[in-house]
């Protein structure tokens, strides 16, 4: 035992009794004086500490407290110390200097003034008591008072090294998840164990439960919908249900993105949001379901029926910021999520004469369909590269907006009212998100000329903005995204295989919601190669670069990567690919960039109708 | 060196002890030692020994190590049989080195051989070990807690005869260096017993107490282990079971009575080992206790039988905004109320039912009161008030333990504040309060039956108390430290104590004598648990480990290894005695299966009782809690676990 052999004779240091000693005003101590005090003060400090953890212990506390050691005073018939509080944490400082080092408590002068005029502090919560469940017929529900069977640590090591979860022997008790009923009585009369095929088997009351939720999640009573997210985010114990509700709602997203449903995109991303917001879950083996998802719904070509009527662009702001959620979440140096996510928004704000630049000859039939790139998409795009933070909007916004600003001049002058209304709020959406920027970037003189010059058509505009920013005080945070995130510039493609846009999951084998259906991922994988995007202007994002084989960390059965090798493989780095998509239906093969339309068949019943009410407006204030 | 004077007036004090006159003159005469030194005279009688039989060897601190070190040697050399019997001697041997050198201001020498030998000591010394080398001078020995412990008391071991005769011819071989023969024969009492020497698991066993183990001649008494009859309640329950039984299922009554009837022929007639009903004098049922009992019976009729199969379910009570505040918690016997203690000196007692916390009237209302009325009890209660927790004040220090009474009037609590309150669960106020405790008291515990309280604390006393005296009944004094928790046998005649010299005592509340000392705890027991029958006895450790002790012998019977190193606050077993529950600081609940470690020891009695010390074959289940360490854990009557948690928010 080291830290008994540590424990042994330590005591205080001549030294330390000489500094305790100045400190009172004693300047002069002699050594062997300093020596006696110090085996005097060691002995008397380490009885008083023992007698301090009987009080600790009768207490039922693990961690000694002040009040103990004035106890333990007490018994020793000494005066107790008055006047010390106790903060969570006492930092030691350190200092140095004239060759002696120091670690002290650094105290500061409180200004009595300051406190008396300060208002009173908060009456404490007063205890109250709270009964729960913990255990019904010998187990535990999986109630948030109760901790989740299965820790978020634990779901994260399984996400990043499943073979834990072979080696560890199936612990029937510890895991408070017990085995019940049948299962126990076999165990009893030592029968043989059969061992269960499938590893997330749903019980009936999950299976009930997912049937609740998720009708309830795109149903149109309101006060259900708001009951099922909250259960989905402070639920406890969902994590054997994840892959179904991934499932459900990506299948539900490509539906319904064909179908210009606005509601039911809401809604679903609403589910994502809540999933995202439970502190049990840990969806990191999920996000090759999610990001394609939100993706779509940030940078779809069209959302609803009605462009120039309904607020899709709410739903946009909202999936962004869900995208810029999940990026803080997850991103790992292993996974460069938001590299991958980054990269995805800027391609669809490639213009032209760049895409030109960097790609082969290959690419000119597909420069004018990228020209085309709806302006929907690119508000999507810039509103999702906003989210991740003012370092992105420099590098990647910034930089083209003379060529955006050009798209918006053109739509604005041009006839169509659902053009001109998309460009009004991609123009307002740039001066918003680069206004911060510009202004942050720039230094004072805002010359109107220099503005038109740098940035275009926009720059008139902008040099408002920025001036107004600069005038009014409080001008340095209304850019909203206060710079949390900042990014490498993901100018290489990388070739690590991460849940990003540029892979694909395997497909469901049947666009159901029902849960015997669906199985996870880990099927064959030889489906994945298809991507399609659904949105007409088809084009699809694949990873063009040369897939190297996975780096040891991340396990290579989680996630399909999307080599195509084929040699008509279409440019994705220069096409200005804004939609990830997966077709429910491998079989129809893109062909040679040509448009495909793709019919998904109708995931709900009730979606197929297409008599969803369009989203009303408390849908919306949910969003903002 | 005014030191070297103490030999010899050590040797002054003898030579009047015994009476030569002549030779105490010419040796004070020569030595030139003044009157006031002379006059002092007064050493204790085992520091006098202590000082004259190692006064030669003063000379020499290097032979200590030595010393020891031949110990070891001969102790790892001799036979596997004798070996794990003799390798107990050299703990205390090495303490009292560690002291005799420090007496001798060898202090270099001393802590060289602590830091040499300490850590190779066994584990559950260490803690011991740590609090010893604080002292460091002879001036801190006097004074210190545990140094004097070890130098006024004696450190018992166990040998066989064959064991002890190797010993024998050990120390006789080392006649040269007599200071091990020294300390054994001044500190260490060798408990030498006939037959085989034991093995390594049974030496292990016993291990751990303070002292060493407990001799084998002190747990010779007999207990009367089993429970009381309870002759009033064969009639008496009849007769309300049969008002209710009309009211309630007037149809069917046969059938009912005959099950009723097993439950109140199921206590043996005549249990060999219970005590006479009157062995100690117990109260008279009240009216009201007698309902009170006979919806007890009732309710247990409705009890599940717990098992593997069936296991409880567990209803847990948090306390939220508590914090590192709430301390200690009881619920009383029908589950009803609930009892917090708290850091602030303040009492809080919550309803756990509907049934609102009602006070009683004030003094002119009260007269207004028919008292021949059969509802007194019920009309004296103010009906206006509503309160769902009340809150008691009095104490002036934390408060350690509540303790319902088994009537549910009363409630009991201690605090650091030495003081014991009884307070009224009707006018909701102090009654009384018993001094007499002189330093913070650590447990306290209502007696089964009512009428008696015990209580045990930091002054290393036990007392027992009956409600209508101010004295202690008796006081039970033996422990070497804290008493730490202490808990009454189901039939109240004995009572046990946990202490943190880490021994179990059971002392007979008839004549205030020990009956039991039960040492194999590695570290301070802080709960007691009887075990439904009365035999067994449970307690926790601050370690996490937790021992079953079968009180007939006075024998560990079953150890379950910690499964984490918090301690373990709370035990409960359920009331049909199948199913042990613990819980923990870890925030975890754990249910053991007592049903198999109750066999296994009353298999094994004929044989070799070996503990066994599997834990998952005991092991039923384990709950964690979200951060609420557990404080308290009851059975209802009717086998339902409830259990008391404060959130820790911090953690």
């Amino acid at each position: 035992m080291s830290d008994s052999e540590l424990g042994y004779g330590s005591s205080f240091t001549v030294d330390s009794v000489k500094v305790i000693a100045e400190s009172v005003g004693i300047g002069n101590l002699v050594d062997d004086a300093a020596k006696e005090l110090a085996d005097d003060v060691s002995y008397r400090l380490k009885i008083i500490v023992q007698d301090a953890m009987k009080f600790m212990q009768h207490s039922k506390r693990q961690k000694l407290s002040i009040t103990d050691i004035d106890h333990a005073l007490k018994v020793q018939n000494i005066e107790p110390q008055y006047g010390f509080i106790q903060p969570d944490s006492l930092p030691f400082r350190f200092a140095s200097g004239g060759g002696r080092e120091l670690h002290f408590i650094e105290e500061k002068d409180i200004d009595l003034s300051e406190i008396l005029s300060a208002p009173p502090p908060k009456i404490p919560l007063d205890v109250s008591l709270r009964a729960h469940w913990l255990s019904v017929d010998g187990v535990q529900p999986t109630v948030p008072e109760n901790p989740p069977p299965l820790s978020k640590e634990a779901q994260k090591l399984e996400s990043v090294d499943p073979i834990t979860k072979l080696s560890k022997p199936a612990n029937k008790d510890a895991a408070g998840k017990p085995v019940c009923g049948k299962a126990a009585r076999l165990k009893a009369s030592e029968s043989v164990h059969v061992k269960q095929l499938a590893t997330h088997e749903l019980s009936v009351e999950q299976q009930l439960y997912y049937k609740e939720i998720t009708e309830a999640c795109v149903g149109s009573d309101e006060g259900r919908r708001a009951e099922a997210l909250q259960s989905l985010a402070c639920d406890p114990g969902l994590h054997e249900m994840l892959p179904r509700m991934c499932t459900f709602i990506s299948e539900g997203v490509k539906v319904n993105v064909v179908q210009n449903n606005l509601a039911l995109l809401i809604y679903l991303m609403r589910m994502v949001k809540a999933m995202l917001d439970n502190q049990s879950l840990y969806l990191e083996k999920y996000l090759h379901e999610l990001i394609p998802s939100v993706s779509t719904c940030i940078v779809a070509r069209q959302l609803c029926m009605r462009p120039e009527v309904d607020n899709h662009w709410a739903l946009r702001d909202f999936a962004a910021r869900l995208m810029a959620q999940i990026c803080k979440t997850f991103n790992t140096s292993t996974n460069n999520l938001q590299t991958r996510v980054t990269r995805l928004f800027s391609k669809a704000l490639q213009c032209p004469s760049q895409t030109n630049n960097e790609s082969g000859p290959s690419m000119v039939p597909s420069m004018k369909e990228s020209e085309k790139t709806p302006l929907a998409s690119l508000y999507g795009a810039v509103q999702g590269l906003a989210e991740l933070g003012p370092e992105v909007v420099k590098v990647f916004i910034l930089s083209r907006v003379r060529w955006l600003g050009e798209r918006v001049e053109g739509a604005l002058s041009g006839i169509g009212g659902a053009d001109r209304l998309a460009a009004g709020n991609l123009k307002h959406q740039l001066l918003k998100v680069l206004a911060p920027v510009v202004r942050a970037h720039r230094q004072p003189p805002d010359l109107p000329d220099d503005y038109k010059r740098e940035y275009g058509y926009l720059g008139p505009s902008l040099q408002q903005m920025v001036s107004k920013l600069r005038s009014s005080p409080t001008g340095g945070n209304a850019g909203g995204a206060v710079a949390v995130v900042t990014c490498t510039p993901p100018l290489l493609p990388s070739p690590s295989p991460a849940p990003g846009p540029s892979l694909a999951p395997a497909p469901a084998p049947a666009p159901s919601p029902s849960p015997a259906s669906v199985t996870i991922q880990h099927t064959s994988q030889a489906h994945a190669k298809t991507i399609e995007s659904v949105a007409s202007r088809n084009v699809v994002i694949t990873s063009s670069a040369p897939q190297s084989p996975a780096p040891s960390t991340p396990p290579p059965q989680k996630f399909v990567i999307v080599s195509s090798q084929q040699k008509n493989q279409t440019q994705p780095a220069s096409s200005a690919g804004h939609i990830v998509m997966h077709s429910s239906q491998p079989t129809i093969v893109r062909s040679q960039n040509a448009p495909v339309s793709v019919v998904a068949k109708p995931v709900f019943a009730r979606s197929g109708s297409a008599q969803q009410p369009p989203p009303e407006l408390d849908d919306l204030s949910h969003l903002a | 060196m005014g030191d070297k004077s103490t030999p010899l007036l050590a040797v002054l004090q003898l030579l009047r002890k015994y009476n030569l006159k002549g030779t105490e003159d010419i040796l004070r005469k020569e030595a030139n030692l003044g009157d006031v030194e002379y006059e002092n005279l007064d050493l204790p009688e085992v520091e006098l020994a202590n000082i004259l039989t190692a006064h030669h060897t003063e000379s020499d601190p290097y032979s200590y190590e030595f010393a020891y070190d031949s110990l070891k040697k001969f102790v790892e050399n001799s036979l596997d049989v004798y070996k794990y019997e003799l390798s107990t001697l050299l703990y205390p041997v090495f303490v009292h080195m560690y002291l005799i050198l420090i007496l001798y201001d060898h202090n270099e020498h001393a802590i060289k051989i602590l830091e040499k030998f300490g850590p190779e000591q066994d584990e559950y010394y260490q803690d011991d070990l740590k609090r010893l080398c604080a002292v460091k001078n002879k001036d801190q020995v006097k004074g210190n807690e545990l140094a004097e412990i070890y130098s006024s008391n004696k450190f018992q071991v166990q040998l066989s005869r064959d064991a002890s005769t190797q010993l024998k011819r050990y120390l006789h071989e080392q006649k040269s260096s007599p200071i091990i023969i020294n300390i054994i024969k001044n500190h260490i009492q060798i408990d030498v017993c006939d037959g085989p020497g034991r093995s390594h698991a049974q030496v292990k066993s016993t291990l751990g107490g303070l002292l060493g183990e407990a001799s084998r001649n002190e747990n010779r008494t007999k207990v009367y282990y089993g429970l009381l009859k309870e002759p009033d309640l064969q009639i008496l329950p009849a007769q309300i079971e049969d008002e209710e039984e009309a009211e309630e299922t007037p149809d069917k009554p046969k059938k009912k009575k005959a099950k009723k009837d097993n439950i109140f022929m199921k206590k043996p007639k005549s249990d060999p080992n219970a005590p006479p009903n009157d062995r100690i004098p117990l109260p008279d049922l009240k009216e009201n206790d007698k309902v009170e009992k006979g919806k007890a019976l009732r309710e247990a009729a409705k009890r599940v039988q717990l098992g593997p199969e069936c296991l409880p379910s567990i209803c847990f009570y948090t306390l939220l905004n508590s914090g590192h505040t709430a301390i200690c918690a009881d619920i009383c016997d029908d589950s009803t109320l609930l009892a917090v203690g708290f850091n602030n000196s303040t009492i809080k007692v919550w309803t756990l039912t509907t049934v609102r916390l009602r006070g009683m009237k004030s003094a002119d209302k009260l007269q207004d009161i028919d008292r021949e009325a059969g509802d007194v009890l019920v009309r004296m209660m103010e009906e206006k008030d509503r309160e769902t927790c009340r809150t008691l004040f009095g104490h002036s220090g934390p408060v350690y333990k509540v303790s319902f009474d088994p009537f549910k009037t009363m409630l009991l609590s201690c605090s650091e504040d030495s003081t014991i309150r009884l307070w009224s669960l009707q006018c909701w106020t102090c009654i009384v309060v018993y001094r007499g405790h002189v330093w913070p008291v650590w447990d306290t515990r209502w007696s089964p039956h009512g009428h008696y309280f015990a209580s045990g604390g930091h002054d290393r006393i036990a007392r027992l108390w009956a409600t209508d005296h101010h004295q202690p009944l008796r006081i039970f004094a033996g422990h070497l430290s804290d008493i730490d928790c202490i808990q009454f046998h189901p039939n109240s005649n004995y009572i046990a104590t946990g202490s943190s010299d880490r021994t179990v005592r059971l002392w007979d509340c008839l004549t205030g004598t020990q009956v039991r000392i039960m040492t194999g705890h590695r570290s301070t027991p802080f709960t007691l648990a009887f075990s439904a029958c009365g035999r067994w006895l449970a307690s926790g450790g601050g370690a996490g480990e937790i021992q079953i002790w079968d009180l007939s012998s006075g024998l560990p019977s079953a150890a379950i290894p910690p499964a984490s190193n918090s301690p373990i606050h709370a035990l409960a077993f359920s009331r049909d005695g199948t199913i042990l529950a613990s819980g923990s600081l870890d925030s975890t609940i754990k249910l053991w299966d007592f049903a198999i470690i109750s066999d296994e020891n009353i298999n094994e009695e004929n044989g070799n009782a070996a503990p066994t010390q599997k834990e998952d074959k005991f092991l039923l289940r384990s709950y964690a809690t979200k951060n609420s360490p557990i404080k308290s854990l009851h059975f209802t009557r009717r086998n339902l676990l409830l259990a008391v948690g404060s959130y820790d928010g911090s953690v």
